[in-house]
């Protein structure tokens, strides 16, 4: 028996994912667990297997189709079968085993009058007034028909474009709303009026949004899920969470000679049982800092919290997000419960999940709930900057890169170590004497770094 | 005010216009003798005596015909066609007579004439006695189409056609006639054309409806409104000339029209009201216009299959929450 084959929730938050490669193709036999395809999802490319076996009778959405959360995607079947009930209307059923005419097995949303004027309709007698001629027995109830609910319709992919009623294009319009960022739940993913309901008045790029792209001048780089992600939360953001800043100026001399030992002692002490081993572990000024920053957070733990309208939550758990690059955006993979991690293993989970990162194969659990975050651009020679928090997140730290300066010492100018440190604080949450009690605790770990290996 | 029925509103149109205007006449089957095939026409021989209130022959296109003709010299006749079925046999005289001679005399002869008859499904009249004919005649220029719903708009609204220099249509209800309701006593008190009647204020959905399914609308309402869902239902009165901005204020407030009415959904006051709402308010409309129709099929027999043909309060309920993206 053949069945159609439904796009998964492959994300807690997933509404659609982009198909990006299929790696079965019409005629191919499947297995149960087999990799069925590759999809982008609002987090991250994630695998879609089967959960049963059969042959790949029929491919309904072609790869790189933006596809909705149940739409269905393929048929699953023994070939030879007929398929063509499971075909929905406007595809053929060209695939294997397709004899009868295509037979639409889901019908387009009743809109039109026609369509609506001819559904049956409940029946309860009407309280009509009764006619001055004869009496006539009173028309009972008829049987309801059920109708056919009109999700069930067919979900095309939207292929990158914008389904919007007028109404909602007329208040994007006027509020200045990027319609690129809001999810539809209407049909088709339409965007209806209720969905504006949570998106907040004016978004400051509208000057931007409001750009008509010009074929001469312009290059147009489609909206990639992971853009859409980015724009949608960091907007949110800016926008809802009060952002305020503290910077501070540490000395890093400390930190880079204490790391410099670390590596060197890491190197020397490494088993040398031949080729077996792969390079002896080393550490990085940003992993020292993920620790230095987890003790600090247990000190003020009112650091480490989120705000919720309820109540503030105070976190017990110290999970940190990193920023990491990636060629077309960032993703925020989170080292869980650093506070209670050696160095050593920060810096293997780090490395980890920066290259799983890179290759889209990280899991969505694995960059969600982090409780503080770390975003370092030292590595692009930027000196200090100021991060945008990633909520629920409380705060988050934005690292520069140490800087080889003269330092006063002692009453003379000596060659020194310094590192820009500013943390962006959601001042609903942390004020600014419980923010700067957090940068003197990490100040402390920072030119006292030894603590750090000891605690 | 008085508490009257429907019938007694339209009878006291009739009765003060033919008091105030004796150029003012009555004519079609059974008016007289028989007191009117619907008992509109109640005491009105007795009242007039028979050369103002006419038993005509079974013959429409000859008495529309005569009509038309008694118009274009000068008098005011009110023409009752049993239902407006039977109209089919006149139509010719509607069409090519009463809506076109004005025009085509240059403005020498004016047809100040009133035809007015039961319209749309009854109970189990069958399949050619159950048209919804006024959207034949809403599509003719030359003709104003009255469709009124309540008892109050009913007099007040043919006794401004009645004093109407150009060919107007009435269209009644048969299951309207025992409806009650408020009714000016004042001979003076009319109710324009051309102006709708918001009759329940809300702010979830617009129902645009007229004559008898504006209260099925209404009972629609009543059940939306117990699962929190407002309905604001616009009666249209008259559907030529049609009040389009009280349509469109609505539409502007709700954001969604949903179009109900007795009739072929094919064309007709539904598609027409529908296609001015999508060009002047498209900016407004969150979700595709719903119409609730007679289904497009000839009008069964059968009591159940008649229920399941002509529009209900649930199929309305239905298409507001279409409209809600509720379904």
């Amino acid at each position: 028996m053949a069945k159609l084959l439904e796009m998964p929730k492959l994300s807690p938050t997933m509404t659609e994912g982009q198909l990006t490669v299929w790696h079965k193709k019409e005629g191919d036999a499947v297995g149960v667990d087999d990799l069925l395809a590759e999809v982008e999802t609002d987090k991250a490319t994630m695998e879609f297997r089967s959960f049963d076996k059969g042959t790949l009778l029929k491919v309904l959405v072609p790869t790189g189709s933006l596809v909705l959360l149940g739409q269905p995607v393929a048929i699953l079947g023994t070939p030879g079968e007929d398929i063509s009930k499971l075909v929905p209307a406007g595809q053929g059923a060209t695939g294997q085993g397709a004899t009868a005419p295509t037979a639409p097995a889901l019908k387009p949303p009743s809109g039109t009058g026609q369509a609506s004027a001819t559904q049956p309709q409940a029946v309860p007698a009407q309280a009509a007034p009764a006619a001055p001629r004869e009496p006539r027995e009173p028309a009972p109830a008829a049987p309801r028909e059920p109708r056919e609910p009109a999700p069930a319709a067919p979900r095309e992919p939207r292929d990158g474009r914008v389904y919007a009623s007028p109404y909602v294009r007329k208040i994007a319009r006027e509020r200045e709303i990027d319609l690129g960022v809001v999810s539809g739940s209407g049909p088709r993913g339409r965007i209806v009026a209720r969905d504006l309901e949570t998106v907040p008045a004016s978004a400051p790029s509208s000057a931007i949004h409001a750009l008509a792209p010009r074929a001469d001048s312009d290059e147009v780089r489609p909206l990639s899920m992971m853009r859409k992600t980015i724009a949608r939360r960091l907007t949110e953001s800016k926008q809802t969470v009060p952002h305020f800043y503290l910077a501070i100026d540490v000395d890093a001399a400390p930190i880079s000679r204490i790391r410099e030992q670390i590596n060197d002692d890491l190197a020397a002490g490494a088993p040398r049982n031949g080729a077996a081993e792969a390079s002896p572990p080393k550490v990085s000024v940003n992993d020292l800092l993920i620790k230095a920053c987890a003790i600090a957070l247990g000190r003020v733990p009112e650091c480490n919290a989120s705000f919720t309208p309820e109540a503030i939550l105070i976190h017990r758990r110290v999970d940190i997000s990193v920023a990491v690059a990636i060629p077309d955006g960032l993703v925020t993979p989170v080292v869980r419960q650093a506070d209670k991690k050696s160095i050593v293993t920060i810096a293997h989970e780090v490395r980890d999940l920066a290259a799983r990162a890179k290759a889209k194969k990280l899991r969505p659990e694995e960059m969600t709930d982090g409780t503080f975050g770390i975003s370092n651009l030292g590595m692009f020679g930027i000196d200090s900057f100021a991060a945008v928090i990633n909520p629920p997140e409380g705060a988050i730290l934005a690292v520069g890169k140490i800087r080889e300066e003269p330092v006063v010492w002692e009453g003379t100018v000596v060659p020194g170590q310094r590192l820009a440190l500013t943390l962006s604080c959601d001042h609903r949450v942390v004020d600014g004497a419980v923010g700067a009690r957090f940068l003197a605790e990490l100040r402390g770990l920072i030119e006292r770094p030894t603590q750090m290996l000891v605690y | 005010m008085s508490t009257i029925r429907y019938r007694e509103a339209l009878r006291q149109a009739m009765i003060e216009e033919m008091e105030k205007d004796d150029r003012v006449f009555l004519m079609g089957e059974e008016v007289g003798y028989y007191q009117g095939a619907y008992k509109v026409s109640e005491g009105m021989l007795e009242r007039f005596g028979p050369q103002r209130v006419i038993d005509a022959p079974i013959a429409e296109g000859g008495f529309a015909g005569i009509g038309v003709g008694a118009a274009m010299v000068g008098l005011r006749p009110i023409i009752e066609f049993m239902t407006w079925n039977f109209s089919a046999v006149a139509f010719d005289q509607i069409l090519s007579n009463a809506s076109k001679i004005r025009q085509m005399s240059g403005a020498q002869f004016t047809v100040p004439i009133v035809f007015r008859a039961p319209n749309g499904s009854a109970a189990q009249v069958g399949a050619q006695h159950s048209h919804a004919m006024e959207h034949f005649y809403a599509h003719m220029p030359g003709l104003k189409i009255i469709a009124p719903a309540m008892p109050a708009d009913a007099k007040g609204l043919l006794k401004t056609a009645i004093r109407d220099d150009n060919p107007v249509l009435c269209f009644e209800s048969e299951t309207l006639y025992s409806v009650k309701g408020e009714v000016s006593d004042d001979p003076d008190h009319t109710v324009p054309m051309g102006v709708a009647n918001v009759v329940r204020e809300g702010k979830s959905a617009t129902v645009i409806a007229w004559s008898r399914i504006v209260h099925v609308a209404l009972e629609a309402a009543k059940t939306l409104e117990k699962e929190g869902i407002d309905v604001e239902v616009v009666d249209l009165r008259s559907l030529r000339p049609l009040d389009i901005d009280t349509v469109l204020a609505s539409v502007a407030k709700t954001h969604r029209a949903v179009i109900a009415g007795e009739g072929w959904p094919y064309g007709g006051v539904g598609a027409e009201v529908s296609d001015r709402i999508q060009r002047l308010a498209f900016d407004e409309l969150d979700a595709p216009i719903e119409r609730v129709q007679t289904m497009d099929v000839p009008m069964p027999y059968n009591a159940k299959l008649e229920q399941l043909v002509i529009p209900q309060a649930a199929g309305i309920a239905e298409a507001v929450k279409r409209s809600l993206y509720l379904q």
